[in-house]
């Protein structure tokens, strides 16, 4: 066979194809009638139409009815009845009921619903003890977890898992009972993102100017402290011992003292009788127990979710403590900011908030005799490292 | 040991910082390390305050979940896994029952169907650790089908509300779909949501036709056609998805379109004498300016959001490659210098970034680059990705994938500009070119 | 589909051939992407004045390396030929279609395929093709010929065809 040949076979072939396919036939249903399938009755299509001409439609923006408390009293769930009176056509490319005047930007007028906020129920500390206790790491993660340690550490999260699962012995047989999920922990927590393109495994490994030294290492996330207790353990309990940090509680230390008898001194100076008991100070907290409560909280501070002008926002976060140890959840405020303006602020603020609240749900490992030094905390959430991750 | 390592970091930063006032003032701290990860979020069904918002009420809060998962950024906590129930829209949440779950956010609504047989959502945002409400309830009016945007303007309410970022979820996408075999695919301009949702198609697939772009307000479509034989640009109204060519020279190829901020100019490549330049038209008059002169090849032309710059590609060096010029021509400077070939710029909607095509290796990236060449980071990776768009917030970008072979067919990606997030979006069959619209009113 | 039905369209397809089909995008040997293209029936291989000729004896395309648009000498005696007959057969219009593989963005490979089509254009015209008998149209990466993902597929992409016409006084 000569290549004439072939190539006027493959021409006729194609040719064929073609007749086939190319609609020349137009009885001959062509193959992307798989889409019209899933599409569409006419109606329906006259519905998109309508709708995609009349952006109001949905914009028609929230006429302000505060719903009054008993309003909505029938708010049944229950009624398994679904999708009753379709008998009306859905509405014709024609402008809707009522026009209204299609204001610039309909959408986000907030009408406030009802601007009492629901009150605040009570803390969750108590409840939170009562919840099952957590299973290990259910299916995993979606998403990718930028972590500043590349070992995962494990989360306050409190996960209900539709199977539960044995606990597992810490250390033990762990890694066997958690293998196929072990597979996908290098996507967890990595200690930056590793894009697709950055992925040392490419068989053609392309070189962004970028240089993105570090491996991205990622760790088998040991198994989540698997706690027989009911109570969740602290943050900093579980963790991995922080650092070399000196055991809670040093012996008075001469500052005390001296403090002591200064204001015994004062006090005795000004004529006054004893002083009334007050709290001891206790010395400064060491560098291993701030370091412990700022990992406790870093732990939780998830800056995943915000704008990135939000991240480039320092917040400066008053947090007055119990005695406990859990922050004074109401009592949290942000004191200045920096950085970005006033709504990112906000945003950068509320992720502060909820790391504060969340790690600090079981209370912070905060030594009691100092009570006195950490009673008022002031966190500077500063994001300018994260935001190259 | 990289934990230890951090560890010490850490300490020495607290010790530096002039966190030493112990006597008296507030113990203080910084915070410099976090995590970056989705943030649970709950989104229990919508209550339904008739029977006949049933439906609704559960779909548009499916629909909710949707998009805030599919940003990466959140993480549903599944309604097996909650210990409460919502059975009223006015009653006090019990945020207990949602911290014990960990759900960090929470979106409730009720959902009507009002006299006149439109849907109405009204909706609230918690912080459930804070226990507090995040801004105020809204409600959102609209007809019975177009309850998929009602579901997507909730969840970009939620989202900019916890992002402090603009959403992108009640937006549509122009893209081409594709079928049939590589050497004689059909290609027809299709229109859907930007989930992949309610499709629409603009065109048959008598000719092929290329790279639509969608207006700035998203009511138009500039595509190249090959309707005449030959490579011409179109500009297709999106509502009545009536067309008419614009004019071009007898003999030359047009194509490449985009239309400038304003939507009253469009930048295209047209293709003389075998040499491909930019010009510049007004769609009104039709009248065109030749913006480069080069006997190089000149294309794939992106305005900046303000109208007065444009980045093109270009091989005037030997390699195509990226540059910045007015928007009036003239000199242009040269933004990319990395290994490899660069093509398909395109300037982000907040106007830093400048998101690209990459050729190295044999290999194509989706890339962002800052708008003076700096930083720049490859997102993907794969035999053959192209075509970048962004989402109307800059956050996101979308573009084609095609696999390898003679089997090979090319779908739709999105990924988010860190590079996380890398997904298929559903189209029911091949799919290129896609061009992301704004929000829609 | 029943064999019936394939047997019809075959049918139906081989008598297409015969005639010319603006809409077609491809048929004998992938001429015909433009339009007016000629197919397997435009005469005989062995009659030197046929379409078919053009087409198979003398050859209708020409091969182009990577990025390249400079023609080599086996091209130029490609065109020398196809210069050759379109000055005798002064009834044919041609269409050249530029070409590119798949490496490449969409954009850059119209351009690219606009360059190759022209530099045959600018060849025949040398060799005393009238310049108003010939258009040049570019494909980019849409119409490959062969479709694998290899250098062997794609050494066959990147290509200029001539595709005939009907002439100007036809």
């Amino acid at each position: 066979m000569n290549t004439g040949q072939i190539i006027s076979g493959a021409g006729h072939l194609a040719l064929i194809g073609w007749a086939l396919f190319g609609g020349a036939f137009r009885s001959d249903p062509p193959p992307f009638e798989v889409v019209e399938a899933m599409a569409i009755s006419s109606e329906d299509y006259a519905a998109i139409l309508a709708a995609s001409t009349a952006p109001e439609a949905v914009a028609n923006v929230n006429t302000p009815e505060p719903p009054a408390p008993g309003e909505n009293a029938p708010a049944l769930a229950s009624e398994a009845d679904s999708a009753p009176a379709q008998s009306q056509p859905p509405a014709n490319p024609a402008p809707p009921p009522d026009p209204v005047p299609s204001p610039p930007e309909p959408v986000p007028a907030p009408a406030e619903v009802a601007d009492t906020a629901p009150e605040v129920t009570p803390p969750a500390e108590d409840v939170a003890a009562l919840v099952p206790q957590v299973s290990p790491r259910p299916q995993p993660r979606p998403a990718p977890r930028v972590a500043p340690e590349p070992v995962a550490p494990s989360e306050p999260d409190v996960r209900v898992d539709e199977v539960t699962r044995p606990e597992v012995a810490p250390d033990a047989g762990a890694v066997v009972e958690e293998a196929p999920q072990e597979a996908t922990a290098p996507e967890e927590a990595a200690t930056e993102i590793v894009t697709e393109a950055e992925r040392p495994r490419d068989p053609a490994p392309t070189s962004s100017p970028r240089p993105r030294a570090r491996p991205a290492v990622a760790a088998a996330r040991p198994d989540p402290a698997p706690a027989p207790t009911p109570a969740p353990p602290t943050e900093a309990a579980t963790r991995p011992a922080p650092a070399p940090a000196p055991t809670p509680a040093p012996a008075p230390t001469p500052p005390a003292t001296d403090r002591g008898a200064v204001s015994d001194a004062l006090a005795a100076a000004l004529g006054q009788g004893t002083p009334t008991p007050e709290r001891p100070a206790g010395p400064p907290l060491t560098a291993g127990e701030k370091d412990a409560l700022r990992v406790a909280v870093q732990r939780c501070w998830n800056v995943g979710s915000l704008s990135s002008e939000a991240l480039a926002t320092t917040v400066v976060v008053s947090v007055p403590m119990f005695e406990n140890g859990k922050p004074d959840t109401g009592g949290i405020r942000m004191l200045n900011h920096s950085g970005g303006s006033a709504a990112a602020a906000q945003q950068a603020y509320e992720a502060a908030r909820r790391a504060i609240i969340r790690c600090g749900n079981d209370g912070f490992n905060l030594p009691p005799e100092k009570f006195e030094q950490w009673r008022d905390i002031e966190m500077t959430f500063n994001p300018e490292r994260m935001r190259i991750k | 040991m990289m934990r230890s390592l951090l560890t010490l970091l850490a300490a020495l930063t607290l010790w530096a910082a002039p966190a030493t006032s112990q006597q008296g003032g507030p113990l203080r701290l910084e915070i410099t390390e976090g995590v970056i990860e989705p943030m649970p979020v709950a989104v229990p069904d919508f209550v339904a305050d008739t029977p006949a918002a049933q439906e609704f009420a559960r779909n548009i809060a499916r629909v909710i979940a949707a998009d805030l998962t599919g940003t990466g950024l959140f993480r549903e906590i599944p309604a097996e896994a909650h210990i409460s129930r919502i059975t009223s829209f006015e009653s006090p949440v019990q945020f207990a029952d949602w911290r014990a779950i960990n759900a960090q956010a929470m979106v409730t609504g009720a959902v009507n169907v009002d006299g006149a047989g439109r849907v109405v959502v009204r909706f609230r945002i918690y912080d459930v650790f804070a226990g507090q409400e995040l801004g105020q309830g809204q409600q959102l009016v609209g007809q019975r089908d177009g309850w998929r945007r009602i579901a997507h303007k909730v969840a970009d309410q939620v989202y900019a509300r916890i992002t402090g970022e603009g959403g992108y979820f009640d937006s549509r996408v122009v893209f081409v779909s594709e079928s049939g075999p590589k050497n004689q695919r059909a290609k027809r301009l299709a229109i859907m949501d930007y989930d992949g949702a309610n499709i629409q198609f603009l065109t048959d697939a008598a000719s092929i036709v290329l790279a639509p772009r969608f207006s700035p307000t998203g009511d138009r479509v500039l595509y190249t056609s090959y309707e005449t034989g030959f490579p011409r640009i179109y500009v297709l109204d999106v509502a009545s998805v009536g067309r008419r060519a614009l004019p071009t020279l007898d003999g030359t190829m047009a194509f490449a379109p985009r239309f400038s901020p304003d939507g009253r100019t469009v930048l295209y490549s047209l293709t003389q004498g075998g040499n491909t330049d930019l010009y510049s038209m007004d769609i009104g008059s039709g009248a065109s300016t030749r913006l480069t002169t080069a006997p190089s090849i000149e294309t794939a032309p992106s305005y900046s959001p303000d109208g007065r710059q444009i980045v093109f590609e270009s091989d005037r060096s030997g390699t195509p490659q990226l540059y910045i010029m007015s928007a009036s021509g003239g000199e242009a400077r040269r933004i990319s210098f990395g290994e490899g070939r660069y093509g398909t710029p395109v300037w982000s909607p907040r106007g830093d970034l400048v998101a690209f095509t990459k050729q190295s290796k044999g290999r194509f990236h989706i890339g962002v680059m800052r708008v003076d060449g700096s930083e720049e980071r490859l997102l993907t990776a794969s035999f053959l990705d192209e075509g970048p768009t962004w989402a109307p917030n800059g956050r996101v970008i979308m573009f084609t994938r095609e696999t390898q072979g003679a089997q090979g067919e090319a779908r739709l990606y999105s990924v988010d500009i860190t590079g996380r997030n890398l997904r298929q979006v559903a189209t029911p069959g091949g799919a290129s070119d896609p061009s992301w619209g704004p929000l829609q009113n | 589909m029943t064999y019936l039905s394939k047997t019809m369209i075959l049918v139906a397809g081989l008598a297409l051939a015969a005639c010319t089909n603006p809409n077609r995008f491809e048929d004998q040997a992938g001429a015909g992407l433009g339009g007016g293209g000629f197919g397997a029936g435009a005469g005989s291989v062995s009659d030197p004045t046929s379409p078919a000729y053009f087409q198979q004896a003398i050859g209708d395309r020409v091969l182009f390396a990577v990025d390249q648009s400079t023609l080599s000498p086996t091209a130029q005696a490609t065109l020398d030929g196809q210069a050759g007959w379109l000055m005798t057969n002064r009834d044919f219009t041609a269409v050249i279609e530029g070409h590119a593989d798949e490496q490449g963005t969409r954009e850059y490979n119209l351009a690219l395929g606009a360059r190759r089509a022209n530099a045959v254009q600018e060849y025949l015209v040398s060799r005393g093709v009238a310049g108003n008998r010939l258009r040049v149209v570019s494909f980019g990466k849409e119409r490959p010929i062969e479709i694998c993902s290899d250098e062997s597929c794609y050494a066959k992409n990147r290509r200029a065809v001539t595709v005939l016409a009907a002439g100007l006084g036809s």
